[in-house]
């Protein structure tokens, strides 16, 4: 298990010395919410304000939602665990944001907790890893000889199912959507100005809570994040109504890793599959 | 009656189009259920075109592109490939029936292919039945 603490301290550190040296105006981290179960995003911009920084077990936003909020800040330094320092590797193949231009405070950590349920979400949700893929400075000891599961091994019992009992059961989730986007903004890699939903001419979906554009929004948002989304799960977890977005993704995701062969945010020098091709792509998998 | 279904269908400019032209001027015979929309490339359509044809009471889709490596633009049917791979596990893992949607290269000189490819998949949905879940109500519709 991770020692919260040391990684808190450490995080303070840090970010004391960056906001020192002048070079880094901002430094993405986590603070204190309403309680210790509920922190928040914070961007800690002079020395006074790193005392308020805190890390534990219940940290999980996805902090690389927030680099393209400061145009104008020379450098962000930025606190990344596992899945957000992928989904800072595809802003950085996506040209969003300029590796050169981060500090990346890399935490490893085990042990991450969802505030809702008290459940561990490791396995669930951060694509089976625990270490950064990417850092400038890792602020806790390397996590070794974890036992790593499969990340798409909760796919199993949907993927089992008949047809019509899938439809039956994402009709249902679904349905509930109250579509207040709250999935797509805790998502780092929603970041179209405007959304397809938004859009009026041509107006894609309606904009009323109702099976049929709440169909047509969750649809086209699961294909736009095919081969981007790191898998973070923050979109599940930000839901109000609890649906399991995630699943979705992961099966997207695991589809696209296997037909192209390559998972999103792990190497700088690859591409999202989707903006890329190769000729020798077969057409099977199109059938 | 028997059931006539709608089918949409998406042709490349320089590919398909041209190809189901020639289909019409060598007189070949294929169902009439296909209504065909012609974008310049493959790489043109947008996945939400098909989740809306679905959506608006489409029972098919066919898309048709340039053989890959033929595309006029060298390389747009490249990446519909992959994009249109991932409509179509979209679609199966939502439970929905991927076999409504399909994928064709015809070339500008593959009249008979395009009529023989439309008369398959007609005969593919008039089995398959009308498409329901997707299609959205009148009612709801006309808000």
């Amino acid at each position: 298990m991770t020692d919260f603490k040391q990684i808190e301290n450490n995080l303070k550190k840090e970010a004391k010395k960056l906001l020192e040296s002048a070079e880094v105006p901002v430094v993405l981290a986590y603070t204190r919410g309403y309680d210790e179960k509920h922190p928040m995003p914070f961007a800690a911009k002079s020395v006074a304000d790193v005392e308020k920084i805190v890390f534990n077990e219940y940290c999980n936003f996805n902090m690389a939602r927030y680099i393209m909020r400061f145009p104008d800040a020379a450098k962000i330094a930025i606190a990344a665990k596992a899945a957000d320092s992928r989904a800072l590797v595809v802003l950085i193949q996506e040209e969003k944001v300029r590796r050169e231009d981060l500090v990346i405070l890399g935490i490893p950590a085990s042990g991450m907790k969802d505030p809702k349920t008290d459940q561990l979400i490791d396995s669930r949700t951060t694509g089976g890893l625990y270490n950064p893929v990417e850092y400038d400075i890792l602020l806790g000891e390397e996590i070794r000889g974890q036992k790593t599961v499969s990340p798409y091994a909760v796919l199993a019992d949907y993927e089992a199912m008949d047809k019509e009992a899938r439809w039956a059961f994402w009709k249902g989730q679904l349905d509930k959507c109250i579509r207040c986007y709250a999935c797509r903004k805790a998502c780092p890699m929603c970041y179209c100005d405007p959304c397809f939903i938004d859009q009026n001419k041509p107006r894609w979906a309606d904009k009323a809570p109702q099976s049929p554009g709440n169909m047509m929004y969750h649809l086209t948002r699961f294909h736009h994040l095919a081969g981007r989304c790191i898998d973070c799960g923050e979109c599940s977890r930000a839901c109000p109504v609890g649906i399991p977005l995630y699943l979705f993704h992961k099966k997207v995701a695991k589809e696209c890793e296997e037909m192209f062969g390559q998972a999103a945010g792990m190497k700088l020098e690859d591409k999202p599959v989707l903006v890329d091709f190769r000729v020798e792509d077969s057409d099977q998998i199109l059938k | 009656m028997s059931f006539e279904p709608k089918i949409l269908g998406i042709a490349c400019n320089w590919c398909t189009y041209t190809g189901a032209d020639l289909a019409g001027t060598t007189r070949l015979h294929y169902p009439q259920n296909l209504r065909v929309v012609r974008v310049m490339c493959s790489s043109r359509i947008n996945p939400s075109f098909i989740f809306r044809a679905f959506q608006l009471g489409a029972d098919g889709v066919l898309v048709g592109g340039c053989h890959p490596g033929d595309c006029h633009y060298n390389t747009g049917n490249l990446y519909a490939r992959r994009r249109l791979a991932v409509t179509k596990k979209i679609l199966e893992f939502a439970g929905l029936e991927p076999e409504r949607f399909r994928v064709e290269w015809i070339s500008a000189s593959e009249g008979n292919k395009f009529a023989q490819v439309v008369t398959e998949f007609t005969a593919q949905i008039k089995e398959l039945g009308p498409q329901q879940k997707l299609k959205i109500d009148e009612l709801l519709e006309k808000i």
